[in-house]
């Protein structure tokens, strides 16, 4: 591996936070990862999306440095991460899937822990659960925090030392659609602070909502790589108009020009239509417009096609 | 608050936060002492030493090698399974700094548990008395406690969940505090046994702080028990170095 590091260049571009070229790891038979290249830029909220057991975790784990791959060359923020670099460590924030936290303490104690740890004062625990809104708690137990605050006292954990790039591992698994809604809030305040952040999900709203660009990942391989508008866009997946089954027969819709699919789910008839408008004009007059439901077409979209193919292929 | 400060802080708020563990330190050899106390009280053994220099001496190694074996052990099993060395592992502060500091707190919980058990047996219903040598028990403490620790580091590196760790931990101090005399005066035991005992740690221990306290073979007595625990901390240590992980996902 090279341990040559980028020297900052003032003219070209700046240079980026992560690096990976040709990553492969293999835990015995299973290929975790598969020949991954991928470039995280500076202050971007980078997504890496796929399904349970995709090696998420194992790509992670890999770019903060706990884990070596087989073969090819990480580079984060311009050094390596392997071996342990610890003044690399310090500028780089990791919040694992597993939450580590301190054996019976409370949350502030926890922090004050982590903040010793690292060389930092009290204060450090102050602003970081500051940060995350739980300073109310800082006299909780850690076991007794509800599922929101663990997540976010990790969150604080990872950020108690002002790392410039932060590695979350599925930060909003196992929460109440309320905790991951305020939990998002953070996140964007933290990306709005100038911050690299890479955020593995299995949540396609989240790589929606959240992320510059997204990585799809499944099986180890890189599927594709591009923001979730663009991705939506270049797998071109059709749009869905939906009209109550009693207003429209399966026989009328397929009738229709520029109609792909027509099928009926729950008492709706769905139609996939790659020309949306025109299908629009065409059914409204059939059944008024006001009955016609459109969905147009999300990163839920791109993603099934994306990995359904990988499946069949 | 350096590192060091606030690890050993962190582990001695997690230990006298568990209720279980204070019970089984403090309370259970207590029980021990009282009641092997009182069943043999103001008999001798073999017209030698009185019973309670080898009574309170073995509860009190017992206890202390107990509490540290098993701490020790729970510790470093939550630790790794909580994720926690992989968070160490991430900050500038070496790993051996963390072990230290979970070393003072077991050091710190023998000392107590040592003024806590003589104070118990010194008492006129015990009745036991002690030597001029008395003193020499603080360094086989101290190197009974080590190889104790030792001894959990390699355990809580081998079990990944709270029941191994009780598991193998049981296999190894029920036995050994039997064979070891920790209830049972060695020197009543058949001639085969005596000279098995001699590869268990807590065999030394016991014998250690009973040379101290009742002051049995001069000086030369609780120097060879030191000799013989300091060996045993050292193999246990390397076997701990070869059996650690950082982490329970390989
Ligand atoms: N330590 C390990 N030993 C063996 N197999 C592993 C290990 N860690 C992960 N795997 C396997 O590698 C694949 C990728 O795992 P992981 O990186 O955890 O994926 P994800 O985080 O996307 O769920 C899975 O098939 C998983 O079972
Ligand atoms: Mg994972």
């Amino acid at each position: 591996m090279s341990s040559a590091r980028s020297t900052p260049d003032a003219a070209g571009p700046p240079a980026p936070a992560v690096r990976l070229d040709g990553v492969s790891k293999s835990y015995g038979e299973v290929r975790a990862l598969d020949d991954v290249s991928l470039t995280v830029r500076q202050g971007e909220f980078f997504g890496v999306l796929g399904p349970n057991g995709a090696g998420k975790s194992t790509l992670v784990e890999i770019m903060v440095g706990m884990r070596r791959p087989d073969a090819g060359t990480v580079s984060v923020l311009g050094g390596s991460p392997w071996p342990r670099d610890t003044a690399l460590l310090r500028r780089i924030g990791v919040q694992t899937q597993s939450s580590a936290f301190f054996t019976r303490l409370t949350a502030g104690e926890h922090l004050a822990t982590v903040a010793a740890l690292y060389g930092l004062d009290r204060a450090a625990a102050g602003r970081a659960l500051e940060q995350v809104d739980l300073a109310d708690r800082a006299r909780t137990r850690v076991d007794d925090l509800s599922g929101g605050q663990r997540q976010r006292l990790a969150l604080a954990t990872a950020l108690i030392h002002r790392p410039d790039l932060i590695f979350l591992d599925e930060p909003t698994a196992a929460l109440d659609p309320q905790a991951r809604r305020s939990l998002w809030e953070v996140l964007r305040s933290l990306r709005g602070e100038g911050r690299t952040i890479v955020c593995t999900t299995h949540h396609l709203d989240e790589a929606e909502a959240l992320c510059d660009r997204v990585a799809i990942v499944a099986r180890g391989a890189l599927l594709a790589l591009d923001s979730p508008g663009s991705l939506v866009r270049s797998l071109a997946a059709p749009a869905r108009l939906l009209v109550p089954a009693d207003r429209l027969s399966v026989a009328q819709a397929e009738g229709l020009d520029g109609v792909d699919r027509v099928t009926v789910e729950g008492g709706e008839v769905v139609i996939e239509t790659r020309a949306a408008n025109r299908v629009l004009v065409a059914v409204g007059e059939l059944v008024g417009i006001e009955t016609v439901q459109t969905r147009t077409a999300t990163l839920e979209d791109a993603y099934l096609r994306l990995t359904g193919s990988e499946q069949h292929g | 608050m350096s590192a060091y400060a606030a690890m050993t802080r962190a582990t001695y708020l997690a230990y006298v936060r568990d209720r279980t563990s204070v019970f089984f330190t403090f309370a259970f050899p207590l029980l021990f002492l009282v009641v092997f106390g009182l069943l043999f009280r103001g008999q001798t053994v073999n017209g030698g030493l009185a019973y309670i220099n080898y009574i309170a001496p073995g509860v009190l190694a017992w206890g202390i090698g107990n509490a540290a074996l098993f701490g020790v052990a729970f510790t470093l099993m939550h630790w790794r399974r909580d994720d926690l060395l992989r968070l160490v592992w991430r900050t500038p502060t070496p790993l051996p700094t963390v072990l230290a500091s979970r070393y003072a707190v077991a050091l710190g919980t023998g000392l107590v548990q040592a003024v806590l058990f003589t104070a118990v047996a010194l008492l006129p219903v015990f009745g036991l008395h002690l030597a001029a040598s008395w003193p020499a028990a603080l360094p086989v403490l101290l190197l009974g406690v080590t190889a104790f620790v030792a001894v959990g580091l390699v355990v809580g590196g081998l079990a990944n969940t709270p029941e191994a760790v009780a598991a193998i931990a049981n296999c190894v101090m029920v036995p050994m505090a039997f064979l070891s005399g920790a209830f049972y005066p060695v020197d009543l035991m058949p001639g085969w046994l005596q000279a098995f005992s001699r590869v268990l740690p807590l065999r030394w221990f016991v014998d250690g702080v009973t040379d101290a306290l009742a002051g049995r073979g001069g000086l030369l007595g609780p120097a060879t028990d030191c000799l013989a625990l300091a060996v045993f901390a050292g193999l246990f240590t390397l076997l701990a170095a070869r059996t650690f992980r950082w982490s329970n996902r390989t």
